[in-house]
């Protein structure tokens, strides 16, 4: 892509190959799929929270995205030094704050309280299916509370302050409608458009942090790129993803990523089960040990 | 596996920052010259023991916050990352004072400390035109008038509103460039931008029009259009433009409604020619009627003006916010192609010497710090959940946590600040102001952020009655506590400073006492005998940042609204 100039609205910072190469976690010995399990987790836990918040997917994405910044380089934040529950309550709150639709802590607590006790089983919670125990007394509440503030300041300081993320969603709708799919009469264009959406999404859950490493442009060309091959879509058989300055190589890399999701989803599933994936230092730490006293056993 | 530790703090490469922005305050070191107090906490000045500049540092105290990280400090922190503009207050950094490791604590009560860290400039425009010794070449007008517009033409273009445009917010720095500060009230708008000879658009969207410091609040906000555009930052240039002339804010209102009497009074009062629709707007406080006039502003700005100049300063201050001039056209008026040219920055002339030594020369004399306009707006408010019965616009900004018992009424003295002007000045030396403040008034609630109903708050006190009292008669406020409830009290603020630094004959406060006083005994501490110009320069051109913490403090109570 062309360099970036000026400051925009449509550009985010990105996590340098330095940055990429290790975190503060893995310095303080956490093992790097353990991380990724947690990342992954919390994404889980703010998709599923910001639903029942009734947050637009604009403050969800963007508070994953926050997250994930949070946790990444070796200046970041430790899995070790701050609870993954926390960080993520705390990213929610601040990537609504300044938003129109501002999160009271009350409510942000009382909700993740409750996706808590039901995680990892977001969606049968949500027809149902099991009936979780949860509560949010009045001191923990403020406890957490207290908690919530002293994260937040925690993860401004570590992004430097750096809140402002640029989604590729609208970018997304915008480039489809470059490309006419939703006048040309034999292509559902919506159908496209929503597949699009999802696949961007589901990027949010990328291990391999694909947010912080490519600039919104390219999330969207790939994730349209994508959701064409997958709805059999015709689109121009040139290299129309030139013109909204994605490379082909940058374009391959980003599908392999995207399809790649899927697999890692199915793995989390199947190495986790029905055990909670750790989301507090004591849990970390616990696991951790765990892990331990089992090579050591073998 | 071993455990590598975290890599130690100050080892970090700053260029291999990731999300470069925030540094730790052991980079700077702090001066002990303060340059202003606030709600906030203090403004330092700094230097960077990197680069060896001079910065403003203003502290963020992070204590007694409702609602985590304040709102108004994010939003401007947010928006100032996104810009970059000569004509821009730069924020370089965010520096973090660095806690003991376990600093989240069992609680998490104790935060850190932070700072924003902006370049440290000399004057504010507000200081400049209150000083005697400062008078401004119709050249010099011009060159800034330019830079203002400069800047706003980037902020609008930018899809920003400022929406705290005056004198104040103004920087100047003494190489003549002029910075616009303050972006607390700023928000993002939506409508599209101001194009060349289209006015300033049509606005998409509501936003809350609680905005704007009064004096310098355009008519269509004070009959409470919601839809507002870029165009209400343009009357605030306009303001700012005869403030530069007049030496004083031209549209001093007492309350909303004396604000529309005056602008009225100098434009002529709207009718369906000259402000389409003014008529279907809510009005100002449930007035919707206003006496037919004419306008003064050819009588009053004639003597200042040529027609050119005439002529720009009309086209800002339009009553018809959609034929006002945007900033692009503004900078293609005639007025900058005429004689006397716009001077160049470099060529204006510097003040800092003048300025420090003047300062001493006129030592206790007078100091001009003449508070800011009064009212503002309330920092915009969002859906507030907290808050149900505010409403999506939330009333008057006037309820808030228990710190905050800032809805009782003003004092009922609070109307007989404005007597007989004195003869020989309108303006009253700053010492004046703070001897009559503590007698009679709450301080002054200078920076803006009041909200405007109800029409009779407190504001800034004009304090015209004649020679201050004697030290001696100086004491608590005759309203006692009532008065003090008007200023939250920030725990921790000012304890350390009691005593040492107060002024020898002043009877020390009640205990009770809100953290109000700080900006005022901070002053008096500045006339105290110690020699030191830096000291007595600073209260010759407010600092701008002292001036932010100032609006901060008003804003802080409102944090809980959001801005539309």
């Amino acid at each position: 892509m062309a360099p970036i100039t000026g400051p925009s609205h449509l550009v985010n910072s990105l996590a340098s190959p330095a940055h990429l190469e290790t975190s503060a976690s893995q310095l303080d010995g956490v093992p790097k799929d353990l991380e990724d399990s947690i990342r992954f987790e919390t994404s889980r836990l703010l998709q599923a929270t910001g639903i029942l918040l009734r947050l637009p997917q604009e403050i969800i994405a963007q508070s994953i995205v926050v997250l994930s910044r949070f946790w990444s380089g070796a200046d970041g934040m430790s899995l070790l030094e701050c609870d993954a529950v926390d960080a993520a309550a705390a990213a929610l709150y601040l990537t609504a704050k300044p938003s129109a639709t501002p999160l009271s802590p009350r409510s942000l607590l009382t909700v993740l309280e409750y996706t808590s006790t039901v995680s990892p089983h977001y969606s049968q919670a949500s027809t149902g299916a099991s009936e979780p125990q949860w509560s949010l007394s009045e001191g923990s509440y403020e406890t957490a509370r207290d908690r919530l503030y002293a994260t937040e300041a925690q993860l401004l300081r570590t992004l430097g302050f750096q809140t402002h993320v640029a989604l590729p969603h609208a970018l997304c709708i915008n480039y489809l409608q470059t490309l006419q799919v939703f006048k040309a009469p034999s292509s559902d264009g919506s159908a496209l458009a929503k597949r699009a959406i999802k696949l961007l999404n589901t990027a949010l859950l990328s291990p391999q942090q694909l947010f912080l490493t490519h600039q919104p442009p390219a999330l969207a060309t790939a994730a349209i790129y994508l959701a064409v091959r997958e709805e059999g879509v015709n689109l121009p058989d040139v290299e129309w993803w030139e013109v909204f300055d994605v490379d082909r190589e940058e374009l391959g890399f980003l599908v392999v990523a995207l399809t790649s999701v899927e697999g890692f989803a199915e793995r989390e599933r199947e190495v986790w089960g029905d055990r909670k994936v750790p989301l507090t230092v004591g849990e970390v730490r616990a696991e951790i040990e765990r892990r331990t006293m089992l090579e050591e056993g073998e | 596996m071993a455990l590598a530790a975290p890599p130690p703090a100050g080892m970090t490469d700053p260029t291999q920052r990731r999300f470069r922005g925030a540094a730790r305050i052991s980079e700077y070191e702090v001066m002990k010259e303060k340059l202003g107090e606030g709600t906030f906490g203090v403004v330092s000045k700094g230097v960077s023991k990197r680069s060896g500049k001079v910065f403003a540092l203003k502290k963020i105290l992070m204590h007694n916050e409702k609602d985590g990280f304040p709102i108004t400090a994010l939003r401007e922190v947010k928006l100032l990352k996104m810009l970059s503009h000569p004509n821009i207050l730069r924020l370089e950094e965010m520096a973090v004072e660095r806690q003991s490791a376990d600093d989240k604590g069992k609680n998490g009560k104790k935060r850190a400390t932070l700072y924003m860290v902006s370049p440290y400039a000399d004057h504010d425009l507000s200081g400049m035109l209150t000083n005697p010794d400062i008078r401004f070449q119709e050249s010099q007008i011009k060159c800034y008038m330019q830079q203002l517009l400069e800047g706003l033409r980037y902020l609008h273009d930018s899809h920003i509103l400022h929406r705290d445009m005056k004198a104040a917010n103004i920087l100047i720095s003494n190489t003549g460039v002029l910075q616009i500060a303050d972006f607390g009230l700023a928000r993002h708008y939506e409508g599209p931008t101001p194009q060349p000879g289209k006015g300033n658009g049509e606005a998409v969207r509501d936003y809350t029009s609680l905005v704007v410091t009064r004096w310098y609040r355009p008519p269509e906000l004070l009959l409470t259009l919601k839809k507002y555009t870029p165009a209400i930052d343009m009357w605030g240039v306009g303001c700012v433009f005869g403030e530069m002339f007049e030496r004083k804010p031209i549209l001093e209102g007492r309350t909303d409604v004396d604000q529309c009497v005056r602008i009225f009074k100098l434009v002529g009062s709207p009718n369906e020619s000259n402000m389409p629709g003014w008529s279907s707007l809510p009005g100002c406080e449930g007035h919707k009627e206003w006496e037919q006039r004419k306008g003064d502003i050819d009588q009053r700005f004639g003597q200042h003006l040529k027609p050119e100049g005439l002529d720009l300063l009309k086209s800002l201050l339009c009553l018809d916010y959609k034929k006002r001039v945007n900033a692009i056209d503004a900078l293609q008026h005639p007025y900058f192609k005429t004689a006397p040219l716009p001077a160049r920055p470099e060529d204006l002339p510097r003040y800092q010497d003048s300025h420090e030594l003047d300062a001493r020369r006129r030592g206790q004399e007078k100091k001009m710090n003449l508070p800011p306009a009064p009212a503002g707006g309330t920092v915009g408010m969002g859906p507030d959940e907290w808050n149900p019965q505010g409403g999506p616009y939330g009333g008057n900004g006037y309820h808030n946590g228990p710190n905050y018992p800032r809805d009782r009424g003003p004092p009922r003295r609070y109307d007989d600040r404005r007597g007989p002007p004195p003869p020989d000045s309108s303006r009253q030396p700053h010492w004046r102001q703070d001897r009559d403040n503590r007698a009679r008034m709450p301080p002054a609630a200078n920076g803006h952020g009041l909200p405007p109903p109800p029409a009779d708050l407190p504001r800034r006190p004009d304090m015209r009655n004649g020679p201050p009292p004697p030290p001696g008669s100086r004491g608590p406020p005759a309203g006692g506590p009532n008065v003090d409830t008007y200023i939250p009290s920030y725990a921790g603020g000012r304890g350390s400073r009691e005593g040492s630094y107060r002024d020898p004959d002043a009877v020390p406060p009640p205990p009770s006492r809100g953290y109000r006083d700080d900006p005022y005994r901070e002053r008096e501490r500045e006339r105290g005998p110690l020699p030191g110009y830096d000291r007595a320069r600073r209260t010759r051109s407010r600092s701008p940042e002292q001036e932010d913490m100032r609006r901060a403090r008003l804003q802080n109570r409102e944090r809980d609204f959001y801005g539309r």
